[in-house]
């Protein structure tokens, strides 16, 4: 009946409205199965995360759950920065040791009612010393971690990036190997990388950088890249560097790829050094490729998990080890389900940016 | 200095530079094999050497006896080719969709696949598990079932490119010969994708042979199920002593030199699937 309403109106569309119809119902059964499986692995389970992070539930537990609204998301998040007064003498002058002030212990400053407070970290600003103080002190001391982590080693990748694409530009012999040998650190297992590293750098002098250290007379031979927490992070970003600078190479070289060989050779006739072609002919015309990767990148760092969970355990926390861990060891599923929450919030963020660029691009 | 000179200079410079990122991209790899060549005390032995005073196989031999690392072998030969299997097959009608058809809902779709590609895994990891102990899975198909989270995404972001690429002539010419959709799909467009089929799959399952928190946390309760890099990152030895670094190297070896060895056959291809979601746009 309906066929028929629209012959009458109009004769000559009909074939290609049908043959529109056709071809539309055709594209959503072509896409029917990937759409039902992302439903059934990734919208249903996440709402299903979304639900429990406003619960108390239990991980593998017949319990009954409730309701408790924000508490997971207030004592994940919740923090506070208290200053430490110094520690005075019986006259009331401030006690100093070496030259060092002493200060009075975070205990003593950070609230305990309604929710307990531990410290994070401590630091001094303008001649005070204060501390930053949360409820789940492990999981801020994982943000800022990974936060310091994702910036630091996606700067490093980005430098080195340019470095390896920029020779690896020019024309020369055993360009073709140099190639290859990029895709190695790629084509490792990263959990299985970690393991490499985590026997270079073992606390002794069977340990490869132990080994050179001692012989460049810079260590003892004895430094221990992961107990000691000052060395934790930069050998986990050295790891991450190794492992996804050939990445950021790689994109980098095919954006260079696009640049015009023109450009170049008339910079060469106007007399331009090589350092003046960089800035103002291969940064400018790179600086879409560049975007992309960086974000690209940043998205894969905030999301570390493999090699603070392979190398570090539960001694330091990257935002997804500490997250699994509630689950698993902590066996606490409405914190973690809340953790997980936040960290797609700030993946998202970066994600509609990066997304963002990308559209830019393809309606240029 | 002359010009000459200085072109000298210019150049014993530029392969120092080469030498250098040669060295520190390998040298990772390097160590492993070295080390698994060496002896237990060799191994232990301060300070490091650059190279075994006599190189044995060892600790080849023992991983390679080792049951429970060849199981894992095993297990992530399975679900890496079963992932790769269902990403191709769903990926590519998707992308043939996406790619070649015009229907309502064809650019919200590309943004929601576009957007699948950055999911978080950590996001779904509390309710994937729920799912999985609901269903009832076993440990080996419910990592098979859950790798699609970043499989799937990529190859049809990717697969949508390269069909779109594909001349539209020959769609024309295949649907005037009265072919359907499906068999125009089938016999002209399928054979054409077999070069960024190969590409994409190996990309695919190079993602899922690498997957670790899934594997890890989905294991926990049943081990016999772990994965290589499960296995090798929880890796101990038969005799209880300080973890030996010999056998883990030599198993970090030999999982690792297919994976190479195919990367260096595909090289071109694998740097284009790789810089084509990124670069392209």
């Amino acid at each position: 009946m309906k066929g028929s309403a629209v012959r009458t109106r109009a004769p000559r569309k009909r074939p290609v409205s049908r043959l529109a119809r056709a071809e539309s119902r055709t594209a959503w059964l072509l896409l029917a199965p990937t759409f039902i499986i992302l439903a059934v692995i990734a919208f249903y389970p996440f709402s299903r995360v979304l639900v429990s992070s406003f619960t108390n539930a239990r991980f593998a537990s017949a319990a009954d759950t409730e309701y408790i609204g924000f508490r997971n998301y207030r004592s994940l998040l919740s923090m506070t920065i208290r200053e430490l007064p110094p520690q005075l003498d019986e006259s009331g002058q401030p006690i100093v040791e070496n030259g060092v002030p002493r200060y009075e212990s975070w205990v003593r400053v950070l609230p305990r009612e309604p929710l307990r407070y531990r410290a994070v970290f401590e630091f001094s600003l303008l001649g005070k010393r204060y501390v930053l103080g949360a409820v789940t002190a492990p999981f801020v001391r994982a943000i800022w971690d990974t936060s310091v982590f994702t910036v630091i080693a996606v700067l490093l990748e980005t430098i080195l990036g340019m470095v390896i694409a920029l020779a690896l530009n020019a024309e020369f012999r055993g360009r073709g190997m140099m190639r290859a040998a990029m895709l190695v650190p790629w084509a490792v297992i990263t959990a299985v990388s970690a393991r490499i590293w985590e026997w270079m750098l073992q606390p002794t002098r069977a340990g490869l950088f132990n080994t050179i250290g001692s012989m460049l007379g810079i260590s003892d031979g004895r430094t221990d890249y992961f107990g000691n927490a000052a060395l934790q992070l930069p050998s986990m970003i050295a790891m991450d560097v190794w492992k996804t600078t050939p990445f950021m190479a790689l994109l980098l070289l095919a954006g260079l790829a696009t640049i015009p060989s023109e450009l170049y050779e008339a910079a060469e006739v106007d007399g331009a050094s090589k350092v003046r072609q960089f800035f103002s002919i291969t940064l400018p015309l790179l600086s879409p490729t560049l975007a992309v990767a960086l974000i690209f990148r940043t998205l894969d760092s905030l999301r570390v998990f493999d090699i603070f969970q392979v190398v570090l355990g539960n001694r330091r926390f990257s935002m997804a080890s500490y997250t699994q861990d509630l689950l698993i060891n902590q066996r606490d599923m409405g914190m973690s389900s809340a953790a997980s929450v936040v960290i797609f919030v700030i993946v998202a963020v970066f994600a509609v940016l990066y997304i963002r660029m990308l559209g830019q691009r393809s309606t240029e | 200095m002359t010009k000459a000179q200085v072109r000298v200079v210019r150049r014993v410079f530029f392969y120092l530079l080469i030498g250098i990122i040669f060295v520190y991209l390998m040298f990772p790899f390097y160590w492993a094999i070295v080390s698994a060549l060496k002896t237990q005390a060799e191994l232990i032995r301060t300070p490091a050497t650059l190279w075994p005073d006599n190189p044995v196989l060892t600790n080849f031999r023992a991983v390679l006896s080792n049951d429970r690392f060849l199981r894992a072998l095993l297990n992530s030969t399975i679900v890496a080719g079963s992932v790769t299997f269902l990403s191709l097959v769903v990926g590519s009608f998707a992308g043939y969709a996406l790619g070649k058809m015009r229907f309502a809902g064809r650019s919200p779709s590309l943004y929601v696949i576009l957007a699948m590609t950055m999911f978080p895994q950590i996001a779904v990891l509390a309710g994937l598990y729920a799912v999985i102990r609901v269903l009832g899975m076993p440990a080996i198909p419910s990592m098979i079932l859950s790798y699609l989270l970043f499989t799937l995404p990529f190859t049809v972001w990717v697969l949508t490119s390269f069909f779109r690429g594909l001349p539209e002539s020959l769609l024309e010419a295949s649907r005037v010969d009265g072919a359907t959709l499906f068999q125009a799909f089938r016999l002209v467009l399928l054979p054409l994708t077999a070069p960024a089929m190969v590409t994409t799959g190996l990309l695919a399952f190079i993602q899922a042979w690498n997957e670790y928190l899934f594997a890890l946390t989905f294991t926990v309760i049943d081990p016999p199920s772990r994965t290589v890099p499960v296995a090798i990152a929880l890796f101990t030895g038969e005799i209880a002593r300080q973890e030996p670094f010999g056998e883990i190297m030599a198993a970090a070896v030999i999982v690792t030199v297919p994976l190479v060895a195919l990367v260096l056959i595909f090289q071109q291809r694998i740097v284009a699937g790789l810089t084509a979601g990124a670069v392209k746009g």
